[in-house]
């Protein structure tokens, strides 16, 4: 019998803004050796780098035993982010894309960054895309890889109540979440095809490490995957959200998700496993379409509004978020469904702002400073 | 029996047209289409996405030779006609320094269509590709060669290469064209169909539900072709040369015979993951001929030009029985001298000028045209 912890860690990635013209100044994220790793946009104005080495800053909590833990970890995380960048003038926004800074001519001054602009060039300079990234206890290599097969299906659902990246240099792309699309044009992205076993899995990597593709598994970056150093499976399709009760929310949805697979499992039922591009088809609606679009049911082989079909999610998942003692946090789906996800809520402001960016820009930094 | 397949063969290309004094791509569909009827008789002229680019195909071929005539018509035909208006072709697929935002979109309902639906991602689409049909009758070996077959496009791909170039800078790709595509659904390379049904199967899926009419918006790199009793390979660059771009259809065509060969002796080369084909693809884009490319038989790396010598080693039988040796000659020149993509940037090394790259384009175009 299985008995996954279900325990959370968050990984967030933050960009620097200038107040006064809002450009980016830089980021901080994780970088794959679990270091923390900034790139400058203007190495002359600001030096990031050497300060951060003195600060104390993190960008992924520590494991939680449950959502209300996670809570108090990111909301500290994201406290120290903010002290951070006040302390060095400047501002944070959580978000997927930066409105309107252009990627052209930005220096990488970080050597651990170097080594990906080499291997992608061009491809690489546009991951100045920021996402988000859930981890899920499951400890059962075998089942994690059972879970992600199946939980692959309801990836797009969450997208669309985790876009931020409507803009990209300054223009609207017209999409929901822009930042996909420029995760997806790196090299193992995107939605994973399914694995028969963990085996099978294994197998994928070593053959990718034994013919000198990838260094290491960290190198794999799909939709979602067992992780390739902790007990967990992780989820890495979200933009980053402004709004910390949104990404609550949406930790306490894949959560909840996790372990209804799980259960499904345990009494011998299974969530039907479908073909990688009819999954794709649906992420491809969540980026271009977000909450305001239709997704196909593919049960029913039917269209339906993406709010309709998470709703439906949500009342599968419901009773396990009372176990997990998340009810609460995922409550606040229900408040994203009816006010719009974090790109709606842009596209919103950009219309009263005359199509102003800098005034996006704004609204991002402030929904980021809410919780203060 | 499996009859054997017809391997008759069709190209349809892509080209920009360029503005000989600015260089730079130049708008030229509609007032072909409004002035020049005569020429929608002479060759039916598809206005592609943007106006600025051309698609023209040959009709069926039965053998390469014949193919190799027909491209050649086609390609004098289109020069012939841009130059009576001052204007030049070019075969790449990419524009060294043109963007997609300066190029106005061919006011027609169904790329108006394709427009709304992709948004910004449809405007970026200003690439030019080759597609190249090999004819198989029977569907069932087309699903069975198309998942076979997939495992060598990475490597024809790498020989197509021609986008080194994007909106004026190095991209330090060599296919930057074959990137930019993969941000569509339904594009790059197929994964695995088992059997006819489940393709057909998918494609009603998808189309019982309306996000694609038929399966003509299937866009991978190799497909049945939806109309057409062709087994369609679209990974490629357009090829600058005329005498490259048909080495390439008959080593499609030499790939197809193999495989049937090799059916119709219980035999098949190994079918591999779509992920594990990707790592491959990934590396031709990026580094054409120049990089290494994955032997998942033997789970080694090996040198690409290496690889496509062995490549041609395994159809060299097919290529004699179909008489088509001397037109895959240029492959050896390419693997010595380098691609289209390696030639632009020689130019662009000696000169620093990206418009000498596009007279050179020029020049390459024209070459083996009467």
């Amino acid at each position: 019998m299985y008995h996954p912890s279900y325990n959370i860690g968050i990984e967030e990635e933050y960009q620097l803004i200038d107040p006064t013209n809002r450009e980016l100044l830089g980021y901080v994220r994780q970088s794959m050796s679990r270091d923390l790793m900034v790139v400058n946009e203007r190495t002359t104005a600001t030096d990031f780098a050497q300060q951060i080495g003195s600060a104390v800053l993190e960008v992924g909590t520590p494991v939680c035993a449950d959502i209300k833990e996670a809570s108090v970890q990111l909301l500290r995380m994201r406290t120290q982010m903010l002290e951070f960048a006040q302390s060095n003038g400047c501002k944070v926004a959580a978000s997927g894309t930066h409105p309107f800074s252009h990627w052209e001519g930005r220096n990488e001054v970080m050597p651990g960054y170097r080594a990906i602009l080499e291997d992608a060039q061009m491809i690489a300079r546009r991951i100045l895309a920021f996402g988000l990234r859930v981890q899920i206890g499951v400890e059962d290599r075998e089942l994690a890889v059972d879970v992600m097969n199946t939980m692959r299906y309801v990836l797009p659902h969450i997208l669309c109540l985790a876009t931020s990246s409507p803009f990209w240099n300054g223009r609207n792309t017209g999409l929901k979440s822009y930042r996909s699309v420029l995760m997806d044009a790196l090299p193992r992205t995107g939605i994973p095809g399914s694995f028969a076993s963990y085996q099978e899995y294994r197998s994928y990597i070593d053959t990718l490490v034994r013919t000198n593709s990838i260094p290491d598994a960290s190198r794999v970056r799909y939709d979602i995957l067992p992780h390739h150093r902790f007990p967990t499976l992780a989820v890495r399709i979200c933009d980053m959200l402004p709004n910390y009760r949104d990404t609550l929310a949406i930790t306490a949805l894949i959560q909840a998700t996790v372990a209804w697979m799980v259960d499904l499992r345990q009494r011998n039922m299974a969530f039907r496993t479908y073909e990688r591009l009819l999954i794709a088809e649906n992420k491809w609606r969540a980026v271009r379409y977000g909450l305001d679009g239709k997704l196909i049911d593919w049960g029913l082989e039917q269209m339906a509004p993406a709010p309709d079909l998470i709703r439906e999610l949500l009342t599968f998942v419901t009773p396990f978020a009372q176990r997990l003692n998340s009810e609460d946090e995922l409550a606040h789906v229900e408040t994203i469904l009816q006010r719009g996800a974090n790109a709606e809520q842009q596209l919103q402001v950009w219309k009263n702002a005359n199509h102003d960016t800098k005034a996006v820009v704004d609204f991002i930094v402030a929904e980021t400073e809410k919780f203060l | 029996m499996i009859a054997r397949p017809s391997l008759s063969l069709g190209i349809e290309e892509e080209y920009q047209i360029i503005d000989p004094e600015t260089r730079g791509m130049r708008s030229f569909i509609t007032q072909f289409i409004d002035n020049d009827r005569v020429i929608m008789v002479e060759r039916e002229l598809k206005p592609e996405l943007h106006q600025s680019m051309v698609e023209l195909g040959t009709p069926a071929c039965s053998t390469v030779g014949q193919l190799k005539e027909e491209l050649i018509k086609q390609r004098s035909f289109i020069v012939g006609l841009a130059a009576q208006k001052e204007l030049a072709v070019v075969a790449a697929a990419t524009h060294p320094f043109s963007s997609w935002l300066d190029q106005p979109v061919t006011p027609l309902p169904r790329y108006q269509g394709v427009l709304e639906e992709m948004q910004l991602l449809a405007q970026r689409l200003l690439i030019f590709g080759m597609h190249v049909h090999v004819g198989i009758e029977d569907r069932a070996f087309a699903i069975d060669a198309m998942n076979v077959v997939r495992y060598m496009l990475p490597h024809i791909l790498a020989l197509s290469t021609s986008s080194p170039f994007w909106l004026g800078r190095k991209t330090g790709l060599k296919s930057y064209r074959s990137v930019v595509f993969e941000d569509f659904p339904r594009s790059g390379i197929p994964d695995i169909c088992r059997t006819v049904a489940d393709y057909d199967n998918m494609v009603r899926s998808l189309a019982n539900v309306g996000v694609i009419p038929d399966a003509s918006k299937i866009w991978w790199d190799v497909r049945p072709h939806h109309k057409y009793p062709t087994l369609e390979f679209r990974i490629c660059d357009i090829c600058t040369r005329v005498d490259e771009a048909i080495a390439i259809a008959a080593i499609f065509q030499a790939i197809v015979l193999w495989l049937w060969k090799l059916r119709r002796k219980n035999l098949t080369f190994r079918i591999y993951r779509r992920d594990l084909i990707e790592e491959n693809r990934w590396r031709a884009s990026r580094y054409g001929l120049d990089g290494k490319m994955i032997d998942f038989g033997k789970s080694v790396e090996a040198p690409t030009r290496a690889l496509i010598r062995e490549l041609l080693d395994l159809i060299s039988e097919e290529i004699d029985e179909l008489e088509t040796r001397a037109y895959i000659e240029p492959i050896e020149r390419m693997l010595q001298n380098g691609t289209s993509a390696d030639r632009q940037l020689r130019v662009f090394a000696n000169t620093g000028d990206l418009k000498a790259v596009v007279d050179h384009l020029i020049a390459e175009t024209k070459e083996g045209l009467v």
